[in-house]
């Protein structure tokens, strides 16, 4: 089963960002839960290559504001 | 089961399920509440913790300032577990509920002793998570 270890860089926003594996490859648009507060992502890039099951993807978010 | 959830752990990651249930029955569990603190920067380390649950926020203490939120999946507690020295920074658990699994530093070395090639695996890993880490710390910081 594929893991993505996510690095997790907030702009916009004083937040520290994070990294956190998922089961899902994170895909631009998605909202994410760093620690209690909601994101969204505008970027995604792989950072290095897969080694085995692991996957190591970028991905920069900002704080979620829905209109 | 814990070896399920290690297997997602970057840390373990080509380790055979033999393996698995030996690092599985060094671990022990501990929840711990929104504020709590799982050590303090400048104490004595002699565990590591693997999140499985929940995140944890690296505080560093001068200046007081958040540098990173640990989620599901990841180790923290390493740095005094590879170098012996004291705590880098304050962990502290921010949402509920936060759970991680506990290895003495002592156990694992005697598991890494005992078991070279698990030794070999897991400190390779080891080097590749804080390699992981620092990419990150110089992404947050462009």
């Amino acid at each position: 089963m594929a893991v993505y270890k996510i690095s997790y860089v907030v702009i916009g926003s004083d937040h520290p960002g994070g990294i956190v594996n998922s089961n899902e490859r994170p895909q631009v648009g998605d909202q994410v839960k760093i620690g209690e507060q909601l994101f969204e992502t505008i970027e995604v890039f792989e950072l290095m290559p897969p080694r085995k099951d692991f996957h190591y993807i970028h991905v920069t978010c900002q704080p979620y504001n829905p209109i | 089961m814990l070896e399920e959830i290690l297997r997602g752990v970057e840390l373990f990651d080509g380790l055979t399920d033999d393996d698995l249930e030996q690092v599985a029955s060094l671990c022990q569990e501990r929840e711990i509440a929104p504020g709590e603190l799982l050590v303090k920067e400048g104490d004595r380390g002699d565990e590591l913790f693997i999140i499985t649950n929940g995140f944890v926020e690296v505080l560093l203490e001068t200046p007081r300032r958040v540098v990173v939120n640990l989620g599901r999946g990841q180790i923290t507690g390493e740095m005094a577990l590879v170098d012996g020295g004291p705590r880098s920074a304050t962990l502290r658990a921010i949402s509920e509920p936060t759970v991680v699994q506990v290895i003495h530093r002592s156990d694992f070395d005697n598991l890494c002793d005992s078991n070279t090639r698990l030794g070999y695996i897991v400190f390779r890993n080891l080097a590749a998570d804080l390699s992981f880490k620092l990419r990150h710390r110089n992404l947050s910081e462009r």
